[in-house]
């Protein structure tokens, strides 16, 4: 097997191993992407070259680690067009970010019978931190329905927008079925009532140009183990205003302005929001990500990967007793499937021992797997370093496996 | 093929021995693997303080499936207390202890000491056997401590 016609892979070591003794065949990008060289070098140079804490020390370590930090920062906010880099907080990642906004944004301004709305197709990250704020308010989290082939039913979300709702979050891009969810209209929508809409960009982020102004929404989260940096990463953006009203999340050192026992006054966003040692090298190897994403261009990502899943898609399609979930008509190269007679997992461990590593599971999202009516899925998400000939290793290794169990 | 999927495996997964219900059991549980959603039923008949009858019911994957078929040949005949001795020793098994002669074709989930992710799949059937023998009406494997 041979992979060459891709020349982003040479980029990324870990394609080059083996598992089992055959190739790998690394399709779980969803759940977290692999690393390019460029980034494992960044965290390698930092922690060799510049390790000092950020933001306090001034000897020349401490200014070139806050300066390595900082910049950081700067790209992030290029990266997602935000009108100003104090609007990015570094996070740990998505799921930070979204309790983040739960716990200072919506948690002081809930009352009783208040709701936020959300959508069937949510990871639970964008649904279990509602829920604890909710319980502790008297509010509820409602979803709006999704249609069989797992897209947003528009009306059905912009009906259940009513006065009660007090914050509405969405999936930019869904986990499990690849959906690319109309977010400008469903912004457009929450603006006109008043209502700020938090987009979690988890799996967006790796595919698409994120542009926060023309998207229209008021809280951005995203991820960046998911975008070929570091695990331990992620930022949340939201707009000057919002952050402004919001009290910090944690407390701790390197958010303050002053302190005393009578009472502290705190930073200006985005530090508010960054209690304690960051993982520094972390973003520092993010920005190099996002350096290296740049570099290849979203032309090419989105070419590579729309390629790849009519490919995938059609290929999958041609296993007998094979269901796909997930025909959005904008959709990104994510593809869950079930395969008659062969349970996911049972189906994850065998493609392993070709190679293959695809997720299996319920991928976080049990409301999605009950509106499915099944207990879980494999899913396959491809990246723009993923080759054809992957997708024949997939299905080839599917007719194995379908022979063993069926 | 991975050994995990050894003949004997797919044999009590393609044939499952005690598939059904029991129409007289004297005690059930509902067991479920919440982390990929596998429920699996167990009823049993017991007589003199002794497991004489064993059926499971319910949707899981290959290796809950042949760990419960082969569960049930092991168990008719055993007291509750010896079972749950047999369940501890179970547990080291998939992580990789001697060979037990105890187990008999159960032997094969040895296999499971290279698939951490995976032994819940084979403990879902011990845990809900022991809360049918203990009473207990549904148990997890998120809360079972076997």
């Amino acid at each position: 097997m041979t992979f060459d016609s891709n020349p982003y892979r040479k980029d990324f070591p870990i394609l080059a191993r083996e598992v089992h003794g055959k190739p790998l065949v690394y399709l779980d990008n969803a759940n977290t992407s692999q690393k390019p060289q460029v980034v494992i070098d960044a965290v390698d140079r930092f922690y060799r070259e510049t390790n000092a804490n950020v933001a306090r020390a001034v000897h020349s370590l401490g200014e070139a680690a806050t300066s390595a930090y900082e910049g950081a920062r700067d790209k992030l906010a290029r990266f997602i067009n935000a009108p100003t880099r104090d609007e990015v907080i570094f996070t740990s990642g998505t799921t930070q970010a979204i309790n983040t906004v739960a716990y200072s944004y919506a948690l002081p301004r809930l009352q009783p019978g208040d709701e936020i709305l959300v959508t069937t197709m949510e990871h639970h990250a964008n649904i279990v931190p509602w829920q604890l704020v909710a319980a502790r308010t008297g509010a509820k989290v409602i979803a709006a329905p999704i249609t069989p082939d797992g897209e947003l039913i528009v009306e059905e979300f912009v009906a259940r927008l009513t006065p009660r709702v007090k914050l509405a979050g969405v999936t930019h891009v869904s986990n499990v079925l690849g959906t690319v969810n109309p977010v400008r209209e469903l912004a457009k929508a929450c603006r006109t009532r008043g209502i700020p809409l938090l987009v979690d960009g988890s799996q967006a982020a790796p595919h698409l140009p994120i542009d926060v102004q023309a998207l229209g929404c008021d809280f951005y989260a995203l991820t960046g183990h998911k975008l070929f940096g570091p695990t331990g990463t992620g930022i949340l953006w939201a707009r000057k205003d919002l952050l402004a009203e919001m009290p910090p999340f944690f407390g701790g050192g390197e958010m303050i302005r002053t302190v005393s026992f009578d009472g502290t006054t705190f930073a200006d966003a985005p530090h508010k929001f960054e209690a304690g040692t960051p993982n520094i090298a972390g973003f520092v190897g993010l920005g190099a990500a996002v350096d290296y994403v740049n570099g290849v261009g979203f032309e090419a990502i989105g070419a590579r990967e729309r390629d790849l899943l009519a490919y995938a898609t059609a290929a999958l399609e041609s296993v007998p007793g094979l269901r796909l979930f997930g025909r959005a008509k904008e959709k990104a190269a994510v593809l869950s499937f079930l395969i008659d007679g062969v349970h996911a997992h049972d189906l994850a461990t065998l493609l392993d021992h070709e190679g293959v590593a695809v997720r299996s599971g319920h991928h976080c999202a049990h409301p999605l797997m009950q509106f499915y009516g099944v207990p879980a899925t494999a899913r396959a998400s491809l990246a723009f370093y993923n080759v054809r000939e992957e997708v024949d290793a997939l299905v080839a290794a599917i007719a194995k496996v379908r022979k063993l169990l069926g | 093929m991975n050994p995990l999927y050894a003949p004997l495996v797919l044999e009590h997964y393609r044939q499952p021995r005690g598939r059904g219900a029991l129409p007289r059991c004297t005690h059930a549980a509902d067991g479920v693997n919440p982390l990929c959603g596998d429920a699996l039923r167990i009823e049993l008949r017991c007589e003199d303080g002794r497991v004489a009858e064993f059926a499971f019911s319910g949707e899981s994957c290959a290796i809950t499936t042949a760990t419960a078929s082969m569960l049930g040949e092991l168990v008719r005949g055993a007291t509750p207390a010896e079972l749950d001795a047999l369940a501890q020793r179970f547990a080291q098994l998939i992580e990789g202890a001697d060979e037990d002669a105890a187990f008999g074709p159960l032997n094969a989930m040895r296999a499971l000491q290279h698939h951490a992710a995976r032994r819940k799949c084979a403990l879902l059937p011990w845990a809900t056997l022991r809360a049918a023998l203990a009473g207990l009406p549904t148990i997890s494997t998120e809360t079972e401590h076997a």
